[in-house]
């Protein structure tokens, strides 16, 4: 179970930490005015502090216990977060295999998986959804618009 | 007069047999994105993108506008049949549109819906039609300073009139800007913000944000939700449409109404999502029967769809005329406008007559496409409704990645499309609210080098922003928008003292 608050305070966590590495960053192009004009960090200098301002004051709105976050406390349950979880999982698994794998086989072991794992389809339909997928993709990109999807790691060791 | 000369001629570059094609094409793909949860507008025409390279620009912007309206009617066929808004936009059109197909009406909220839609988007094109090359006119003698000027203006408008938290959005348009600044300056050539990534030189593009924030995710908000389609009858009486629209007349007042809400929220970036809302709560206030709203009420329809419409298409008006795009799916239409290497602003009305006058044209023709369209198909999409959500979700996971992947043949963009996903879920948890990140993604170049070039001029004093008429008023326009959220604030603190804002989850209901 996560709370609302938390999960304000974890945006804004994130958000200002982006700010900060902004503003970091910006600082080695340099802020300011110079014979150039305005330097090139100003601009980002400025959007990472306004960044860093807005999320503290949305952390500090996050924390205090104002009647609107308490009519919400709970902003995902148990159960939801399983569903979560079983959607991003598998998806960052695939997005991970694909440099070893290759596009077409990685989403196609990708269908298959959450097809067939949790038994949502019977494996030979799940098998023939998995095939379709990738040649699909094959056919459109690589046939119809000639546009090279990654072959992977794997495909190039076998010498494809 | 010579704006409708200009129209007639676009008219002959748009019914052509090809651009015909190319709309039914477009139309049927924007049905289906918007029919599909997780897929919306901005996804599709940022998918579409990389293949439109090839053509004319004026093809390529037909497909993609056509794809826009296919996608602004499938995501209210859902609503209605389903009660699961497709699109954004398309949530206010549920509360109404979801209980009258219930009650055995399908037929009429559906014609009713769609003939209302066509109304808002009627308005929206003869809007552009006449003021879009006067915009633009006035617009050619703008200078640095201006356009940032309107760049705030619009910028500000999001912070005071649309609708979120008004922190959240501007933390969301700062995010933005500095998103839009990674990679190579492009006025002073030095490399920024890419935190020792040597990939990140390229910078950002507005398609991976695209695809992350709206694809991955609304599909997490979706699969958390777990919905049940539970579909009322989709078939489609004919006569009905008839008879519904013919109805249409008598709800002049909140057509108009709406039409103007559309228009007004599409012009001044608030979106079609803000608009909607805004349009029902304004029409539950004002209507005889407004206490029947909820219950399958005609102008709980009408109201939200016409302005809905509306806002979506004049949206296009200050992406053409200004370079500003009015909703996150015109800022990426405006993103492939620079791929094809079209300047949008006010030298399209000039350089690109073909182009703008072809695009309008098209505008009028498109819809009546759309309408035809989606009458016709509503019982395939719907059909289509009861694949189950656990086989669609990896197809559009695997959509979004090959998505992303061919914007630059980049691993490294599928990576950010994911991470931009979990950020795009969260900030829809959290009502923050996404349209004007992509905005400023895309526009966030732009807004920079307006804001260099008039401080090179002015040799850095801020003095130029007020330095003639038009600059000042836009400048203080853009504060008070910016202001507007605390001046409403005021009263309530007066009235009750340190009262906490209860009413505040209605509020951001209206920002989903």
């Amino acid at each position: 179970m996560i709370s609302r608050r938390a999960l304000e305070l974890a945006t804004a966590v994130l958000t200002g930490s982006f700010g900060v590495a902004v503003i970091v960053s910006s600082l080695d192009n340099g802020i300011g005015w110079s014979s150039a004009g305005v330097d090139a960090g100003t601009f980002p200098f400025l959007t990472g502090t306004i960044v860093v301002l807005g999320s503290l004051y949305n952390l500090v709105r996050g924390v205090l216990p104002a009647a609107t976050l308490a009519n919400v406390p709970i902003a995902i349950t148990s159960i939801e977060l399983r569903r979560l979880a079983g959607l991003f999982v598998p998806a960052a698994i695939f997005v991970a295999a694909i440099p070893l794998a290759g596009m077409y086989v990685a989403s196609a072991l990708y269908v298959f998986a959450v097809l067939a794992i949790p038994r949502h389809q019977s494996v030979p339909r799940a098998l023939a959804m998995a095939g379709a997928t990738a040649l699909a993709l094959y056919l459109v990109f690589e046939r119809m618009f000639q546009v090279s999807l990654p072959h992977g790691a794997l495909a190039s060791a076998l010498g494809f | 007069m010579d704006n409708l000369q200009e129209l007639l001629h676009g008219f002959t570059i748009a019914v052509t047999v090809p651009h015909l094609v190319l709309m039914v094409v477009g139309v049927l793909l924007g049905i289906l994105v918007g029919v599909l949860p997780g897929l919306g507008a901005p996804n599709g025409v940022s998918l579409l993108l990389p293949l439109t390279f090839g053509m004319q620009p004026v093809s390529a912007i037909i497909l993609l506008s056509s794809m826009y309206w296919g996608a602004l009617f499938g995501g209210s066929v859902t609503s209605i049949l389903f009660n699961i808004p497709g699109e954004p936009s398309s949530v206010a059109t549920t509360f109404d549109g979801y209980p009258m197909a219930r009650d055995g009406r399908p037929t009429t909220a559906l014609a009713t819906a769609f003939g209302s839609a066509a109304f808002g988007a009627l308005v929206g094109v003869i809007l552009i039609t006449f003021l879009a090359s006067w915009v633009a006119q006035a617009a050619l003698a703008f200078g640095p300073a201006e356009y940032f000027a309107v760049y705030f203006l619009a910028f500000a408008s999001f912070v005071g009139m649309g609708g979120a938290a008004p922190i959240k959005t501007v933390v969301a348009l700062a995010l933005g800007f500095a998103i839009a600044a990674i990679g190579i300056d492009t006025v002073s050539g030095s490399v920024r913000l890419t935190m020792g990534v040597d990939e990140l030189v390229k910078g950002v593009s507005f398609v991976v944000a695209v695809m992350g924030l709206f694809g991955i995710g609304e599909l997490l908000v979706a699969v958390e939700e777990e919905f049940h389609a539970r579909a009322v009858s989709s078939k489609i009486d004919w006569r009905e449409v008839f008879r519904a629209v013919g109805r249409l007349p008598r709800h002049g007042v909140a057509l108009l109404r709406s039409a103007a809400i559309g228009c007004w929220m599409g012009i001044t970036p608030g979106g079609p999502t803000a608009a909607s809302f805004m349009s029902y709560g304004i029409a539950r206030r004002f209507s005889r029967r407004g206490r029947h709203f909820g219950t399958g009420e005609v102008e709980g329809i009408v109201s939200p769809e016409t302005a809905d419409h509306a806002a979506g298409t004049s949206a296009l008006l200050p992406m053409l005329s200004l370079g500003i795009p009015g909703s996150a799916t015109a800022a990426v239409m405006m993103g492939g406008l620079m791929i094809w290497g079209l300047n949008p602003g006010p030298m399209l009305f000039v350089d690109q007559k073909d182009f703008v006058w072809g695009l309008i044209a098209s505008m009028y023709v498109g819809n009546i496409v759309a309408v035809a369209l989606v009458l016709l198909t509503v019982p395939v999409f719907a059909a289509l409704m009861r694949i189950p959500f656990v086989v669609i979700a990896p197809l559009i996971v695997i959509i979004c990645v090959v998505g992303a992947y061919s914007v630059s043949n980049s691993y490294l963009d599928v990576v950010m499309m994911l991470g931009f996903g979990v950020v795009g879920y969260l900030f829809k948890k959290l009502f923050y609210p996404l349209a004007p990140l992509v905005l400023a993604i895309v526009i966030g170049d732009k807004a920079e080098d307006a804001f260099r070039q008039s401080m090179l001029i002015s040799k850095g004093s801020l003095g130029i922003f007020f330095a003639n008429k038009l600059v000042t008023c836009l400048i203080v326009g853009g504060i008070a928008l910016l202001l507007l959220p605390l001046l409403l604030q005021l009263p309530r603190l007066w009235r009750k003292p340190a009262s906490p804002a209860t009413d505040a989850p209605v509020q951001e209901r209206a920002i989903i």
